[in-house]
């Protein structure tokens, strides 16, 4: 560990660290520096509503037809291996959020445990991949909301209608946030609310019917149709759908008794979507067979809702579908100007990144640098493979965060005090970190180089811009 | 709540009691937007103890350390001359700055923790004369006593004590135990007026007159179903009021 208490070093541009460190005065609110308190205002429900509107957007309404094509019925277990391996994460995840419950999450867990090199890279590649998944949830928003207008009667085929709803929207998600006031936090509460209740509803009729409790029981496909290696693949493709709880660290500053809400909503949220999602699957193969479903593509789902409820169904999952979307990119979105913030306080960004606007009191920079590449993202298309990238950059910040909690462990810095503590933690982090890892081996060879690519980029961006800054072992 | 929180014992072996404990008023302000607190008030509340918090209320994209990175020193300053206002009239200032998305969660919060005895809901006012406390059901007579008296004593004006008749409570009985509290602290008969008045809505009532006042001093309220959907009682009044209202606050 490093010798000194303070952040050190200045970047190219002279900036240094900023070491307004709040410490944790109790569970309600925290104390900088000079004595100003910061209101803790995040409850569990909202850390809850965050991991969980951040995740189901994806698993749900995106992938059951994608992966049950690859898969078969066997996409339920691709969706299990992904839950196991989340859990995995989300309890070194929480160790180390409670003992460091400041904003920028996994960025800063790992340029404190492993040096500034690491935290780097992860800090702006995190950047970059939240950017991609955000991209990647307003199309599928796009797609939903196509689906809902030609639902409608309303007849736009020929027109490039998802990009221009995606961008429409990812434009109107911006600027609310730059200018909004309004309570955001509760509306996520009552969207993500609103969405647990239509699918909860749906899925629990769906699986008593195709069980045979009422109606004809189905026949159930084989299992594994393709053998299993499709069901690793495709977990390390629907990883995707759990890009989210560490989201919840991310806002960690801002949580009540972090010690012990923020492990209860990163393991809560995941076990929540886990369930939801194996059961999704489950209903959607035994109702349709892969083959039918994987030909319906990205509103597949909302087939299955026609086939058990007619097209009052359909509505309400298209309804459902756009309030996940919504929800998953707008966390998005706040989760990046979060990240924004860790890495450029740290002077490992131009510190203008983490200007506040004081007229609406938003970090307005910060937040373009979220919205802006989002939408020349969707214009330029290409999104599957974006949200594969996302998932790679995710993967590598989970397996470091497990990395990171195994040194932390060995050094003990003297202000290491988590709350929580994971049991076994040599053997939890490290078979976390190796399935972190190992995921990325079986995605597509493109994901894979464009990954390394911007994380080789962020690297060469610290050596230029701040390769002085000192990070490591400091609160 | 039981029969004596609200009955106090006026007396120790037959002795009027004096200040028990000096009143603590925590004043919140939302310094960055430019709010402050008129010379009148400052020099009405000077002679308690006074908790002075700037605090500056973010959206939830806004982390607060992100904002107190930038804002703190701004705040600081803002909420210093405040209390530079204050000392100069020998008034005891403690000041605090908080960042919050929640201001109600914090100014609790703060309350709690500098273990106030009342909160400032501040509305304009010209010079302080005229007090009135509206009395309705439970309220805790001796640290609203020491309150009034304290700030009362020591300069001009007068105070009405007004019950607000609602069913299944003495007002009148209220209204007299507050009146011989408050003269037992030291607060001349004279300047104690007492009426009791039969009301549908108390806070309508109150709103409604207070215009006839400078300072309304009440009683938190307590939580039930109308505070749940329409905000706290006392809130309610300093949102329709023309006067500022010190809320007494329920132990």
């Amino acid at each position: 560990m490093g010798t000194t208490n303070e952040a050190g070093g200045t970047n190219r541009t002279g900036e240094t660290p900023e070491s307004a460190s709040a410490t944790v005065e109790d569970g309600s609110a925290s104390v900088t520096e000079e004595g100003s308190e910061l209101e803790r205002s995040i409850g569990l429900v909202g850390g809850l509503s965050i991991g969980i509107g951040t995740m189901i957007g994806a698993g749900i309404f995106v992938f059951p037809g994608l992966a049950a094509g690859r898969a078969g019925p066997a996409a339920a277990g691709s969706f299990a291996i992904g839950a196991v391996i989340a859990l995995l994460v989300a309890l070194p995840a929480s160790e180390l959020a409670t003992a460091m419950p400041k904003s920028g999450g996994g960025y800063y867990y790992i340029s404190r445990a492993l040096g500034t090199l690491p935290g780097a890279v992860v800090g702006i590649s995190i950047w970059l991949g939240l950017v991609f998944a955000t991209a990647f949830y307003l199309v599928s928003f796009g797609n939903y909301a196509a689906a809902l207008l030609s639902e409608g009667g309303v007849n736009l085929a020929g027109l490039p209608i998802v990009d221009a709803l995606a961008l429409v929207f990812g434009v109107a998600l911006t600027a609310l946030n730059l200018v909004g006031t309004e309570n955001a936090a509760k509306l996520q509460n009552y969207v993500v609310g609103l969405l647990l209740t239509i699918l909860v509803l749906f899925l629990s009729y769906g699986s008593l019917d195709v069980l045979g409790v009422f109606g004809t029981e189905s026949t159930p496909e084989q299992f594994m149709p393709f053998g299993p290696m499709p069901m690793f693949t495709t977990a390390a493709l629907v990883f995707t759908s759990y890009l989210g709880f560490a989201q919840v660290a991310t806002v960690a500053g801002d949580i009540k008794n972090p010690g012990r809400n923020l492990p209860l909503a990163m393991v809560g949220s995941v076990l929540t979507v886990a369930v939801l999602y194996v059961a999704t699957i489950f209903v959607a193969t035994s109702a349709f067979g892969s083959g039918p479903l994987a030909g319906f593509g990205e509103t597949a789902i909302v087939e299955v809702a026609r086939a058990f409820f007619g097209d009052a169904g359909a509505l309400a999952i298209l309804l459902g579908g756009l309030l996940a979307t919504v929800s998953s990119a707008n966390a998005s979105i706040l989760s990046t100007s979060r990240a924004v913030f860790a890495v450029s306080k740290d002077a490992l960004l131009p510190t203008v990144a983490s200007r506040v606007n004081l007229q609406y009191g938003t970090p307005h920079v910060a937040l373009s640098m979220a919205g802006g590449p989002v939408l020349v993202l969707i214009a330029l298309g290409e999104v599957e493979v974006l949200a594969e990238v996302a998932s790679f950059l995710h993967l590598i910040m989970y397996g470091l965060m497990c990395v990171a909690l195994i040194v932390m462990r060995r050094d003990e810095p003297e202000w290491y005090d988590p709350d929580f503590r994971v049991p076994a933690h040599r053997l939890v982090a490290g078979v976390g970190a190796l399935a972190s890892f190992g995921l990325i081996a079986f995605m597509q060879r493109e994901s894979q180089i464009v990954g390394v690519a911007i994380m080789l980029g962020a690297a060469g961006w610290y050596k230029y811009y701040a390769a002085d800054v000192k990070l490591k072992g400091v609160l | 709540m039981s029969e004596n929180e609200y009955m106090p014992d006026l007396t120790v072996e037959g002795e009027p009691l004096a200040i028990r404990e000096p009143p603590k008023v925590l004043v919140p302000i939302e310094v960055l937007e430019g709010e402050s607190i008129s010379e009148s008030l400052v020099e009405f509340l000077a002679p308690a103890e006074v908790v002075l918090l700037g605090y500056h209320v973010l959206p939830d994209q806004t982390s607060t350390e992100q904002a107190s990175l930038q804002f703190e020193d701004r705040a600081r300053s803002a909420i210093d001359e405040i209390a530079t206002a204050f000392r100069e009239l020998g008034g005891e200032v403690e000041t605090r700055v908080a960042f919050t998305h929640d201001r109600d969660a914090t100014v609790d919060r703060v309350a709690a923790d500098a273990a106030a005895t009342a909160v400032l809901l501040p509305n304009p006012v010209g010079d302080v004369e005229e007090v009135v406390v509206p009395i309705r059901g439970a309220i805790d007579g001796d640290r609203l006593a020491d309150l009034v008296a304290t700030l009362l004593v020591g300069r001009g004006g007068s105070v009405t004590l007004w019950g607000l008749d609602i069913d299944e409570f003495d007002t009148q009985a209220a209204v007299d135990r507050v009146r011989e509290t408050l003269t037992g602290r030291g607060l001349a008969a004279e300047r104690i007026r007492t009426e009791v008045t039969d009301v549908d809505s108390p806070v309508r009532a109150v709103v409604d007159r207070s215009g006839e006042f400078d300072v309304i001093v009440m009683g938190e309220g307590g939580p039930g179903l109308l505070s749940s959907l329409f905000g706290d009682p006392s809130e309610r009044v300093a949102e329709g009021a023309v006067a500022p209202v010190l809320v007494v606050r329920d132990r």
